[in-house]
């Protein structure tokens, strides 16, 4: 199943999710959550909900933010999507298939970046890239011109032999993303990818995910950096104590809340939710 | 599984592996280096492990006889007596510088400040050795520190010296009145090694050779297994692998075959250098040491085939414990208790007393440790009888410890644990604070441990100060055993009721149970008399046990303290609150069977805690089945009270059983003991009895029924 998932794949950087930005018909969306739940038994909090029931969908061609403070759990939320974590409720789905019931398959629809870029310190930037293309059954024939353009399309060519140890945070996070594109996936998720990279590294990498987008992408981008978001996404979804506050495209929920500035916007929320979290605390106690 | 990914993981890891200069150095480097350097070394230091001359003050040489005399004209000791200062036969004028020119009670302090090793006083009278003889001498005296270890070299040089002197003298007076040395000898001894010389070097290395691949299997294990995993944890990388494709069994054979093959590699070039440079230095010290050579070759061949069960072993704990670390110093830290838990059962095999038989056989290392060696010394008879339990249980614990590894990478907790320290004290308060209704595992773990402490302890306390036999046995039952687990019932649990399971169950169960009882008891004295098989109990032991029954205790007394006690105590501690701790696993089977290891340990001696194992399993599976604590006591009561009572008939004579042989016979050596046919009916009547059981509808505990319903789904085997 996964080899024939692979030959499948088309030429890098085309999209096999149908793509539609504007007007006409609904399209399908490549991520639906539904109801997400998450819980743990904390020594600390006793018993800890990371999500409690979140909703969302993500389209092809468009990025997704998720918004939040540290701690709101947004990479539970992408961990789950990744298949990393199972939900302790709710269902989700990436580009059809369920994150519980088809993980392998949902791991071939989606690329994964995080904030520690997760490069091994002893492999090159080569090694790796072609290592998970293997891990994704591209045959050797598809495999090696494609890593070829990723270096070539991301501008990897001076680190292409550099071990992971030698390298700058901005060339490990491109690593990352090659690694991620190395299957052609239709879905992209980065979670605070520009954590620890210095202004022209995260710009560039901003730049990235915008022509990723314009590539038919789906991406999922998670975020504390309100700038970032504003720069980038299509919808948002602003996210703290595992619930969703708000969600939708950004631009109607700054006219919702007559807010243009997220930042402020993101404040107001949050500000909002937490003083209506301790009413609640104060009643209960 | 992709076994292509599997190979894919495993490159990786082990090209990952080779680029780490840490592990090049563990596995290649330190083998090739530290052997050849420690055969250097004792080359260079053998020129220090010369005996050196110490200092020796003689008080009354005037009260020595003159023929035959002790010392020379020059003060010394004759060359007669001299030869034989140590094993070496070198001179004890070398050895020992002599002084006359001391005091007593000077020269004793100056053996204790340590600048005089040892004093030889010759007392008063002592020159009329020759007249009077024997026993009535006064006797000379040596006086030496035994806290400094020079000071006991050098009594020991004296004492031999003066053996030597004292047999003259013996031999001079027999010669005296006639009798010639010789007679007094009925007969010489002489000893002939028919040893080959081949099998004399192999003695040596069938102990080296395994500890050597032991302890080398478990360190080159343990290093790539913590880079692999906590390491891998600690740089964010296994998030990544993840992620990908690869499902999580496969991530797991991957990196346990990299571990495995570091493992095997480690102990090879290990035992190849530790071979050649032993074989390079035995042979310069061949004449000190005839008894010593080069390894046989075929020892390699039966350590090629050993390593690979012993490294997959190892490898697959370092891995469940390497992926359980939160970071790589984490990990660390876990390499003493691996090392205190395997040491023993490597080095109890070297004591020439430990024999490969069965029983030894079935301890896991310690049987492979015991046929490498037989097979090392030529024995292949004896291991290739043996070779079937080792494998087995070898094969058992390697399924074993790769299904714990499989299952710490299954869970979430432990694969996504914070970097942030165990707060013990914040833990306890969660606990408190969040009481459920039954106590959570950490508490059954600590109770088990509670319960071990304070019987140990209490049996060191009252061991030889109660003499009432009866107060010794209930006492540890109520203060180590019922004490902490009620206490932490109350502490622990919100409801004390179900956490020790007070329910009044059917009465047909409780009938059920007592039958069970009855019927099991003659298969639990042949799985006793199989223990016993495999491994005797001590000689002491054993009286202690007879001197157990043989007490003036009435019956009731006995039956009190051996029965009724046990059942009330132990089935609330171990199937009350220990077992309501384990069911919060979601596993009752895991839950019965650590209950059961808890219960069985607590019996201290190795062959009661095997059957009291076997007992807890069938007692933990009632109080499950049932949701009841009365069925395991009442099974308990009739168990134990059975054993009282045929105790107690058999002290007071041996019962007739005419015409009962072909079931049952009795002795006054042996007691009861049941022919086949009983043991065939009693087991058909139990399996009857636990079927029984099985067919009732047990009430099951949340996590249980959360694991099931996850196990129904189908979810976990795609996760896997």
């Amino acid at each position: 199943m996964r080899k024939t998932l692979a030959q499948s794949q088309g030429t890098l950087f085309t999209t096999r999710a149908f793509v539609c930005n504007s007007g006409g018909f609904e399209p399908s969306p490549m991520i639906t959550v539904r109801n997400l739940t998450k819980s743990y038994a904390d020594p600390r909090r006793g018993e800890f909900f990371a999500l409690r029931g979140i909703s969302f969908d993500a389209y092809a061609g468009q990025i997704f933010g998720l918004l939040g403070p540290n701690g709101a759990g947004k990479t539970t939320a992408l961990r789950i999507l990744s298949t990393m974590l199972q939900p302790s409720s709710g269902s989700a789905r990436v580009n059809g298939f369920d994150v519980l019931r088809q993980p392998d398959l949902v791991r071939h629809q989606l690329g994964f970046v995080s904030a520690n870029t997760g490069v091994y310190d002893r492999m090159t930037a080569w090694e790796m890239v072609e290592f998970f293309g293997k891990l994704y059954g591209i045959p050797d024939d598809v495999l090696q011109p494609r890593v070829e353009e990723i270096f070539e399309r991301l501008q990897m060519g001076e680190i292409r032999d550099r071990l992971g140890a030698k390298m700058s945070t901005g060339q490990k996070q491109k690593v990352s993303i090659a690694r991620a594109l190395v299957h052609d996936p239709p879905l992209l998720i980065f979670d605070e990818a520009t954590s620890g990279l210095d202004v022209l590294s995260a710009r560039s990498l901003l730049e990235t995910i915008a022509e990723l987008r314009s590539m038919g992408k789906c991406v999922l981008y998670s975020t504390h950096i309100m700038r970032e978001a504003e720069k980038l996404c299509d919808r948002i979804a602003v996210i703290h104590r595992g619930r969703i506050l708000e969600e939708g495209p950004l631009k109607q929920l700054q006219e919702e809340h007559g807010e243009s500035d997220l930042e402020e916007l993101f404040h107001q929320l949050i500000a909002k939710d937490t003083s209506t979290e301790d009413d609640r605390h104060a009643i209960t106690t | 599984m992709n076994w292509s990914n599997v190979k894919l993981i495993f490159l990786r890891e082990v090209r990952d592996q080779l680029r780490d200069r840490r592990t090049l150095f563990m596995i290649l480097v330190l083998p090739m280096l530290l052997y050849p350097f420690v055969g250097i070394s004792f080359f260079q230091l053998s020129q220090f492990m010369r005996e050196h001359p110490t200092e020796v003050v003689i008080v009354g040489r005037d009260r020595l006889p003159t023929a035959p005399a002790l010392f020379d004209e020059e003060d010394r000791f004759h060359a007669t007596w001299a030869a034989t200062a140590n094993e070496a036969g070198e001179d004890a004028n070398k050895l020992l510088n002599l002084r006359f020119d001391v005091p007593l009670d000077e020269a004793r302090k100056l053996v204790q400040d340590g600048t005089v090793q040892a004093v030889l006083h010759f007392p008063d009278g002592f020159d009329a050795l020759a007249v009077a003889g024997g026993m009535k001498t006064p006797i000379p005296e040596i006086s030496f520190n035994s806290a400094k270890r020079k000071s006991q070299v050098t009594a020991a040089r004296l004492k031999r010296v003066l053996l030597g002197w004292r047999q003259a003298i013996m031999f001079g007076e027999l010669s005296r009145r006639g009798i010639e040395p010789a007679e007094i000898e009925p007969f010489a001894l002489a000893e002939t090694d028919v040893a080959d010389e081949s099998l004399r070097s192999a003695a040596f290395w069938s102990i080296v050779f395994p500890f050597l691949l032991l302890i080398w299997a478990l360190t080159g294990a343990f290093y790539p297994a913590i880079d692999l995993c906590a390491g891998e944890k600690e740089r964010g990388t296994l998030e990544t692998l993840l992620a990908s494709p690869a499902v999580r069994s496969e991530i797991v054979w991957g990196k346990l075959l990299t571990v495995m093959l570091f493992s095997v590699v480690t102990v090879s070039l290990n035992l190849m250098s530790v071979g050649l440079t032993g074989s390079f230095v035995l042979k310069s010290f061949q004449s000190s040491m005839p008894n010593l050579g080069s390894p046989p070759a075929i020892a390699y061949l039966w350590l090629f085939l050993t390593v690979i069960p012993v490294s997959s072993l190892f490898s697959a704990l370092c891995l469940a414990l390497a992926v359980f670390a939160r970071s790589t110093k984490e990990g660390q830290y876990y390499l003493m208790p691996l090392f205190l838990i395997t040491l023993p059962l490597v080095v109890l095999p070297m004591s020439p007393s430990f024999e490969l038989n069965l029983g030894n056989s079935l301890i896991p290392l310690t049987g492979i440790v015991l046929v490498l060696r037989a097979t090392i010394e030529g024995d292949y008879v004896l291991a290739l009888r043996h070779l079937v339990p080792v494998a087995a249980v070898t094969g058992l614990c390697c399924m074993l410890a790769f299904r714990w590894a499989v299952d710490q990478f299954n869970k979430e907790s432990v694969l996504f644990r914070e970097s942030e320290r165990l707060d013990l004290l914040l833990r306890i308060k969660y606990y408190l604070r969040h009481r459920q209704e039954t106590p959570p595992v950490a508490a059954a773990v600590v109770c088990g441990l509670l319960i071990l402490l304070i019987q140990f302890g209490f049996n060191f306390l009252l061991a030889g100060r109660v003499r009432n036999l009866a107060l010794m046995t209930i006492l540890p039952q109520l203060v180590a055993v019922l004490g902490p687990a009620l206490l932490l019932t109350f502490v622990m649990s919100k409801r004390a009721r179900k956490t020790l399971s007070l329910k009044l169950p059917q009465a047909w169960s409780v009938v059920a149970a007592g039958l069970l009882a009855l019927a099991i008891h003659p298969l639990a004295l042949e799985v006793n008399g199989l223990v016993q098989q495999l491994y005797p109990l001590p000689q002491e032991t054993q009286e202690a046990y007879a001197q157990l029954f043989d007490t003036e205790m009435s019956f009731p007394l006995m039956l009190l303290a051996f029965a009724v006690a046990p059942a009330i105590c132990e089935e609330l501690a171990f199937r009350g609150f220990i077992l309501s701790g384990f069911r919060r696993l979601g596993h009752k089977r895991l839950a019965i069977l650590f209950t059961s290891i808890l219960f069985g340990l607590a019996h201290f001696v190795l062959q009661q805690s095997i059957v009291a194992c076997a007992l807890g399993l069938v007692l933990g599976y009632l109080v499950v089945q049932t949701g009841s604590i009365l069925p395991a006591m009442v099974f308990h009561f009739i168990h134990n009270g059975l054993l009282v009572t045929l105790s107690w008939l058999l002290k007071n004579g041996t019962p007739r059983l005419d015409g009962w042989e072909w079931f049952i016979v009795s002795s006054a050596e042996e007691g009861l003991r049941f022919q086949w046919p009983a043991v065939a009916f009693a087991a058909a009547i139990t399996l009857g009895l636990l079927t029984y059981f099985r067919r009732l509808p047990y009430e099951k505990s949340a996590e249980e029924t959360i694991q099931e319903s996850i196990e129904r789904q189908g979810i976990s085997p795609a996760w896997r």
